[in-house]
């Protein structure tokens, strides 16, 4: 609508952007940014599930508003009906990115709750507080992305 | 539920503190989407660029987050700050446990292929990327699986603290 940001802000911006809104929910009520819980209590609230952390779920439909926010309406281009899979749809066919995906989304949501946390709770949140265990969960999750990411380029290639 | 304990958040007895917790969260979890959707962090080819090792934008990215985040809350939970709803601020700090790496590994693993996490899958939808509904439904079959393995969630331990107990806050799987 208005497009006043660029298409991509610089890491220098968003990521003390996003330490400073850990720092922030710390000194606000004493909680981790972690998204993975938002989706537990999301989906406890759905399922009627007593002892929800509604305030989680708020925070779940905030993520998505600043997405809207931002994707929508302060900035129209890049991003704007995209796949948001562009390597992956230019290397295999439609069907087979739906599993892709589907699967690598259900690997990864099964994962983050076996480790107690995702990228945000573990990675910035449980690393920011010096934690053992999120930096263990961290290095663990950083390097076998890359190991696995290298091998689907060397396997598949494509546009991957 | 055991009453004696934590003060719980569900809806039936929502209190003064619970509505402005809930705007608390609101607030944080759209600036939170705002800032990586300003990153382009909910496209498959920014983490996927990063990953590979060409563009290591993703890891910059958490890298300054945690290097401008750890001195500042070193710093105030050495001062005693109080924090404004929850009584002083205290960091989570639990020993490396074998769930933490095996957690890792399927994380990862899944991280590489689907491309996006649990936030930045959200904001995937809010770009209006259809094929974020694949993964926010893959990344919710996921936690209910193991939901459904353990019972319990807090079997898997208090992690990164997104299961303790503090004021407010419910913890679930109690």
């Amino acid at each position: 609508m208005f497009d006043v940001l660029p298409a991509q802000l610089p890491w220098w911006v968003v990521g003390p952007g996003l330490g400073a809104l850990v720092v922030g929910l710390f000194v606000v009520a004493n909680q981790p940014l972690g998204a993975s819980g938002a989706y537990v209590q999301t989906s406890g609230l759905l399922r009627r599930r007593p002892d929800t952390a509604v305030w989680r779920v708020w925070y779940f439909a905030g993520m998505f508003l600043g997405g809207i926010i931002v994707t929508q309406i302060l900035r129209t281009s890049g991003g704007d009906g995209r796949s948001g899979y562009d390597a992956l749809v230019g290397t295999f066919s439609m069907p087979v990115v739906v599993v892709l995906v589907f699967a690598g989304a259900t690997l990864l949501g099964y994962g983050a709750a076996v480790a107690g946390g995702c990228t945000s709770g573990h990675g910035l949140c449980g690393t920011s507080q010096r934690s053992p265990a999120s930096l263990t969960m961290t290095v663990t999750f950083v390097a076998t992305a890359i190991v696995v990411s290298l091998a689907m380029r060397a396997v598949f290639g494509g546009a991957l | 539920m055991s009453a004696t304990t934590t003060p719980t958040s569900t809806a039936a007895n929502e209190t003064a503190d619970d509505r402005k917790m809930n705007v608390i969260g609101l607030a944080f979890g759209a600036l939170f989407g705002g800032l990586l959707a300003g990153g382009l962090l909910h496209e498959y080819d920014t983490i996927h660029n990063t990953l590979v090792l060409e563009d290591l934008y993703v890891f910059f990215v958490m890298g300054s987050a945690v290097a401008i985040a750890t001195p500042v809350l070193w710093y105030l939970e050495r001062r005693g700050t109080a924090t404004a709803v929850a009584g002083p601020l205290k960091l989570s700090r639990p020993k490396p446990e074998r769930h933490h790496v095996t957690g890792g590994l399927l994380f990862g693993t899944g991280w590489a292929v689907a491309g996006t996490c649990p936030a930045p899958a959200l904001v995937m939808l809010s770009s209006g990327a259809w094929l974020a509904g694949v993964a926010i439904g893959g990344i919710f079959l996921g936690l209910y699986l193991r939901e459904v393995q353990t019972r319990d969630l807090a079997a898997d331990g208090d992690g990164d603290g997104e299961k303790r107990s503090v004021p407010i806050v419910a913890r679930f799987g109690r």
